[in-house]
């Protein structure tokens, strides 16, 4: 440790103004406008916000798919880390690569590929109808559905890659002796398996549902107008209607998410470094 | 049923919901036809071609290039330095000053988007390009200084201590012994960088202006005008770029050990 206060400034300050003033201000004074009406505070834009039902669906609806997905994701998720982390060492790896490999991809590409596959004309279509089951192209995009699907191929990976790690610190007797000692799966899941890797699960969970929540690309390519969604219910705010007071409310609900998920995390994280 | 059995199914449904729709693009992308269709309407390159002559995409690129290769470098050139003081000195606010460098990562884009546009760009009339700089570059600097930080916490502080001492100055010390001993963070931190910021949506959503904006959102503006596969096309170049990009870094520099 070197004890020269003004040298260490001098060497971190650059980024920390940087950071100040081109993210920290305009962001605060943006939230900020959502609690000025005329010249004094006031709560007037958030009680405007939510007494229009539009906005109320969204809200509502943002956070459902965003629980929805991490939900699922938790499920699946389990699923796929169990068997990733019991195939050997080389497989293993190959299929944690298989498992990142998406997140390298951008998410507009990810996103564009679902338009192909539940368009009017896409794969699941023409077999809906090739097997006889429709007789007209049934609407997927542009529906919850969709977008519930999109999100959930976007943030799997985390939820595995969380889930795996949980799982490869369980102790490794531990499944293997409440088999001889008679529990079936369902009690080895339960009273095993999940409270063993709980923080895994928290921290996967985390991140799947506050990207959920702050999710732009997927609900503008497979919601649209018709399924909106907080991001994009803002971004239409500005450009439709230029309202910005509304945006402003928007951006401190997904901020305050954002906040706690990661105070969430860097306590589990400092919790675990105790240990 | 037992996991034995269960297990490849539950592996090849996983990842085939994973993968499979980026296959399904390349194909699309293949096809002869004049529409988005699945399975592709015959073979061409017609649209893989069609990509280059887009002189929007042209030009979107160059700039995402430009915002990706420079907003990463600059936020180098601001991270390394404080990484190196957080790591190594006893920092005064060392604590605020990690929190409000690594901010970008959690404050959503389009916020941040928002909050330039309407507190920069248009109370000084900022250039937009500048401003997007700006914001990749901030964006960045939180990978930067968490991937930089990690190669200098896994380097011994004795080592330039002790060139100290043999009367090195604290620069020398730092430029011929920490640095030579960083290079492959700094270069994992680049390319984490660069992936991230020319992946990037939300934060240029707001940015951009005539004939400047960044590919993704080039790409998603044109795709609601126009139906034909040049976007399948686009999106399986890009995402082979950033694959090679990434299966280069891992081979060469272990890049999976700082991310």
């Amino acid at each position: 440790m070197f004890q020269n206060r003004a040298e260490a400034l001098a060497l971190a300050l650059p980024a920390a103004v940087f950071a100040a003033i081109v993210f920290l201000a305009p962001v605060v004074i943006l939230l900020a406008e959502g609690f000025r009406n005329a010249d004094s505070w006031s709560l007037s834009a958030y009680t405007t916000f939510f007494s229009d039902p539009l906005n109320r669906t969204v809200f509502l609806r943002t956070f459902r798919l965003g629980l929805m997905v991490t939900a699922v994701s938790a499920v699946i998720g389990y699923a796929a880390a169990f068997a990733i982390v019991n195939l050997t060492p080389r497989n293993k790896g190959q299929m944690i690569g298989l498992v990142v490999l998406p997140l390298m991809i951008s998410s507009v590409a990810r996103t564009y590929a679902w338009i192909v596959i539940l368009g009017r004309t896409g794969i699941v279509n023409q077999a809906l109808q090739l097997v006889g089951l429709s007789d007209e192209p049934i609407r997927f995009l542009f529906t919850e559905t969709a977008v519930f699907i999109g999100l959930l191929q976007l943030f799997l990976p985390l939820m595995i890659l969380s889930l795996i790690s949980a799982l490869e610190n369980m102790p490794k007797d531990a499944i293997p002796a409440a088999r001889v000692l008679g529990a079936n799966w369902f009690q080895v899941f339960f009273k095993v398996i999940l409270p063993l890797t709980k923080e895994g699960l928290v921290i996967g969970g985390t991140l799947v549902f506050t990207g959920s929540l702050t999710a732009y690309i997927t609900p503008a390519i497979l919601g649209g107008s018709k399924v909106l969604m907080l991001e994009t219910l803002l971004y239409q705010r500005v450009t439709v209607a230029n309202d910005f007071v509304a945006a402003s409310v928007i951006a401190f609900i997904l901020i305050v998410m954002s906040f706690a998920a990661n105070l969430l995390l860097k306590r589990l994280a400092t919790a675990r470094n105790k240990r | 049923m037992t996991p034995r059995v269960f297990s490849p199914l539950v592996l090849f449904l996983v990842i085939g919901f994973l993968i499979g729709p980026f296959f399904i693009i390349v194909a699309a992308s293949l096809s002869g036809g004049e529409t988005l269709a699945f399975p592709p309407q015959g073979f061409s390159l017609k649209w893989v071609a069609k990509v280059f002559t887009v002189e929007s995409f042209r030009e979107s690129f160059a700039i995402s290039m430009l915002l990706a290769i420079g907003g990463t470098a600059a936020a180098l050139v601001l991270g390394v330095p404080a990484s190196y003081a957080l790591s190594r000195y006893k920092l005064p606010f060392g604590e605020t000053i990690r929190t409000i460098v690594s901010l970008p990562i959690i404050v959503p884009g389009i916020i941040v988007g928002l909050a330039l546009l309407r507190y920069i760009v248009v109370p000084f009339g900022f250039n937009i390009t500048l401003t997007l700089f700006l914001a990749h570059t901030a964006l960045v600097l939180p990978y930067a200084v968490r991937v930089v930080s990690a190669s200098l916490n896994n380097l011994r502080s004795d080592i330039e201590e002790a060139a100290v001492l043999l009367g090195s100055s604290r620069a020398g010390a730092f430029f011929r012994v920490v640095m030579p001993n960083i290079r492959s963070g700094i270069l994992a931190a680049f390319i984490l960088g660069f992936v991230t910021s020319f992946n990037q949506v939300p934060v240029s959503l707001f940015l951009s202006g005539p004939g400047v904006r960044t590919l993704p959102i080039d790409m998603l503006s044109y795709m609601e005008i126009t139906y034909d596969p040049s976007v399948a096309a686009l999106s399986a170049l890009l995402a082979f770029m950033s694959i090679g990009i990434v299966f280069l870094a891992e081979r060469f520099l272990g890049f999976s050990r700082y991310v």
